[in-house]
């Protein structure tokens, strides 16, 4: 058999979760399975010769960078393995963080298996094909996003309905894209290409107004299965979505399409912004955050002209920490309390501080706080989006600030006593297993704060894989 | 028009129409069954007959993980309705049925000017009843019904476009995915029905 990446980072984490799913119930060794297999190959994906040829002692493995699939072959060159490395290497951190009792069972091998499912869509080709993928990724999710033992809710139904809905529209423009290249400019099929191609991204990035089902199936979801959908997915989607831009002249080189995800990525800034400010439901505020999230990655594509997809490289793993940090604090915080409603965590902070600092500094991370992860891509972004239009700057620093607000409020309701006239003593009741992977987070939130460029450094080289974009 | 083409185009449009208008799942998964064989119709205008007939054996096979699922699980009768929410959907069908007749035109000359106008028609048929229904009803077998109905009208509209073997072969898993987790949310209901009488019974 003829070794190739596409079997090494989609078809061996596939049959891993299959060798996983056998053992759901065995906690311990599903996790081991699960955790190896997505650490190993991102290990692998780092460090990957780059004419991928594998030498272990004697044994020398020549891999080729396709896989071919009924006249169609999925491709995984040399350039793309950083990406490979960074989600596997995330997708390995969501699932050690599985062991935490509430989160459903079937998380470890579904979430190899998205994951395996994401890393071919990012190397189809043709390309277009990567839409059906994203739709069988979907489809995967609604068991661990809704499982068994909780109700149906219409978010769930509108999720599945609205991300069904972005296939039809993807492969239409993936089949239209095939002949505009040779129009000439100004012919109206490109202005149609165009539409039908952002209604698609539009649809499955949650972009407004296809954005309500993401606090819906927020404020029902485990955080942990929802912090890592919300990251996996539209990472991956832009991803696909920069391949469009890389290989077609005509949407590349278009002005307008920069402005229109200018103006997206600021509507999307300030909605999620503001309804994140006043909300009192802290998984519904997650989802509005991840919404806020969608826009500011929006905005580094607009701008890729003065350098955006750079920062939108050093703002994923800074997302990715704070997200998985987020995730697994609120885990903690629900079965603890009972619920996130803010009234059921008044005076939550006396009993678990560290808990609580945790889930304040992972929030204030995503909003942009000075020393924290984002600071740095936040606080570029907000400049470089100052000098085409102040006016954006104006909105985006605006909606910027709905996620502080949102923690000033919360920290105003931990720290308040239930009962003023009988204040509770301060003390720590967490035990070291749930505090100590707070601790490492937070430490590497603040290094990737100090110094943003450390662990990064191969992100930079993603877009290698872009060659036109550069 | 060939005779295969208008039958296949009138089954459509009277399938569609039944399941926006009754909410019975007997009903529906009936319509279902019919409404795949009129896609194969469609279809075979654009495919050869061996390709076309994946589309009917995935969607029966969808209807009937569906309809099978209905008959074990769905023990309740369905409500009875008022007749005029019924009308009022009949009324909505009506009107997608017309607007579609009036767009399928001016969509064939601005975008598909190679593909038959009957297969435009029936496509979109199919995607516009969905989407009404996807509207108006928050019941989940019934939504798993309209995004099978969507991407059947969708299917029928790309085969004219495109024939790729890897293509169908990703359609069928989506189709049978959706219908798996159709399965998925009508077992959720029913277990959720059961709740309380097991309570009872303690």
């Amino acid at each position: 058999m003829t070794l190739s990446t596409p079997l090494l980072w989609v078809v061996f984490p596939i049959i891993m979760a299959g060798v996983c799913a056998l053992f759901y119930r065995r906690k311990v060794l599903s996790l081991a399975l699960a955790g190896l297999t997505a650490l190993v190959l991102a290990v692998l994906g780092a460090f990957f010769p780059a004419d991928l040829t594998l030498s272990i002692g004697p044994l020398t493995m020549v891999f080729s960078e396709n896989l071919g699939i009924l006249g169609r072959q999925i491709s995984l060159s040399y350039e793309i393995l950083p990406f490979l490395a960074f989600i596997y290497t995330l997708t390995s951190l969501w699932i050690l963080s599985s062991a935490l009792a509430s989160v459903p069972t079937t998380f470890r091998p579904v979430s190899l298996v998205i994951t395996a499912l994401l890393t071919a869509a990012v190397g189809v080709e043709p390309f277009l094909y990567a839409a059906l993928l994203i739709e069988t990724v979907v489809l995967i999710s609604i068991p661990i996003l809704s499982p068994l033992s909780i109700p149906t809710r219409p978010g769930i139904l509108r999720y599945l309905s609205l991300q069904t809905l972005a296939m039809p529209f993807l492969l239409l423009a993936g089949w239209l894209l095939t002949g505009v290249e040779t129009l000439p400019p100004n012919s109206p099929l490109i202005g149609q290409t165009m539409l039908v191609l952002g209604l698609g991204f539009a649809l499955l990035l949650g972009i407004f107004p296809f954005h309500s089902w993401v606090p819906m199936v927020s404020q029902h979801a485990h955080p942990v299965v929802m912090s890592f959908l919300m990251f996996i997915l539209p990472t991956t989607i832009l991803m696909f979505a920069l391949n469009f831009l890389d290989r077609y002249t005509f949407l590349r080189e278009s002005e307008n399409i920069y402005q229109v995800l200018q103006f997206l990525g600021t509507t999307m800034i300030v909605s999620g912004g503001a309804w994140t400010a006043f909300e009192k439901d802290l998984k519904r505020a997650f989802g509005f955050s991840a919404l806020t999230e969608t826009g500011f990655s929006l905005l580094a594509i607009g701008l890729s002209q003065t350098g955006g997809l750079h920062w939108l490289m050093l703002l994923l793993p800074a997302r990715a920490l704070g997200f998985l940090l987020w995730g697994y604090t609120l885990t903690l915080i629900d079965d603890l309390a009972g619920s996130l409603q803010s009234q059921a965590i008044q005076g939550f902070a006396h009993r678990y501080p560290i808990l609580s600092t945790g889930l304040l500094l992972a929030q204030l991370s995503i909003a942009g706080l000075p020393l924290l992860a984002s600071f740095p891509t936040k606080i570029a972004l907000l400049t470089a989006i100052f000098s085409p239009d102040s006016n954006y700057g104006v909105w985006v620093f605006l909606g910027s600030l709905g996620l502080f607000f949102f923690t000033i409020r919360l920290i105003a309701i931990l720290v308040t006593p239930e009962d003023a006239e009988n204040p509770i003593i301060w003390t720590v009741s967490e035990k070291p297993i749930e505090y100590v992977p707070i601790v490492i987070m937070v430490i590497a939130l603040i290094i990737l704060g100090l110094f943003p460029h450390i662990f990064p450094s191969g992100m930079m080289n993603i877009l290698t894989s872009f060659s036109q974009l550069q | 028009m060939t005779a295969t083409s208008t039958i296949a185009f009138v089954l459509i449009v009277l399938t569609a129409m039944m399941i926006l208008v009754f909410r019975d799942w007997r009903i529906n998964a009936i319509a279902l069954g019919v409404q795949y064989l009129a896609v194969f119709g469609l279809v075979t205008l654009s495919w050869p007959i061996g390709m076309a007939v994946v589309k009917l054996i995935v969607g029966w096979m969808a209807t009937a993980a569906i309809a099978l699922t209905c008959i074990r699980q769905l023990k309740v009768e369905s409500p009875a309705e008022s007749t005029s929410s019924l009308f009022f959907r009949a009324i909505a069908g009506i009107l997608i049925i017309l607007v579609i007749f009036v767009l399928s035109p001016r969509l064939q000359a601005a975008m598909f000017p190679q593909v038959e106008l009957v297969i435009i028609q029936g496509g979109l048929m199919l995607i516009g009843m969905a989407l009404m229904q996807l509207g108006t009803s928050s019941e989940a077998y019934l939504t798993i019904i309209s995004l099978l109905s969507l991407l059947a009208g969708f299917e029928i509209i790309h085969a004219a476009l495109e024939l790729s073997t890897l293509l169908t072969g990703l359609l069928v898993i989506t189709n049978l995915g959706l219908a798996l987790v159709g399965v998925f949310f009508i077992v959720k209901a029913s277990d959720k029905n059961e709740i309380p009488e097991a309570e009872e019974l303690q």
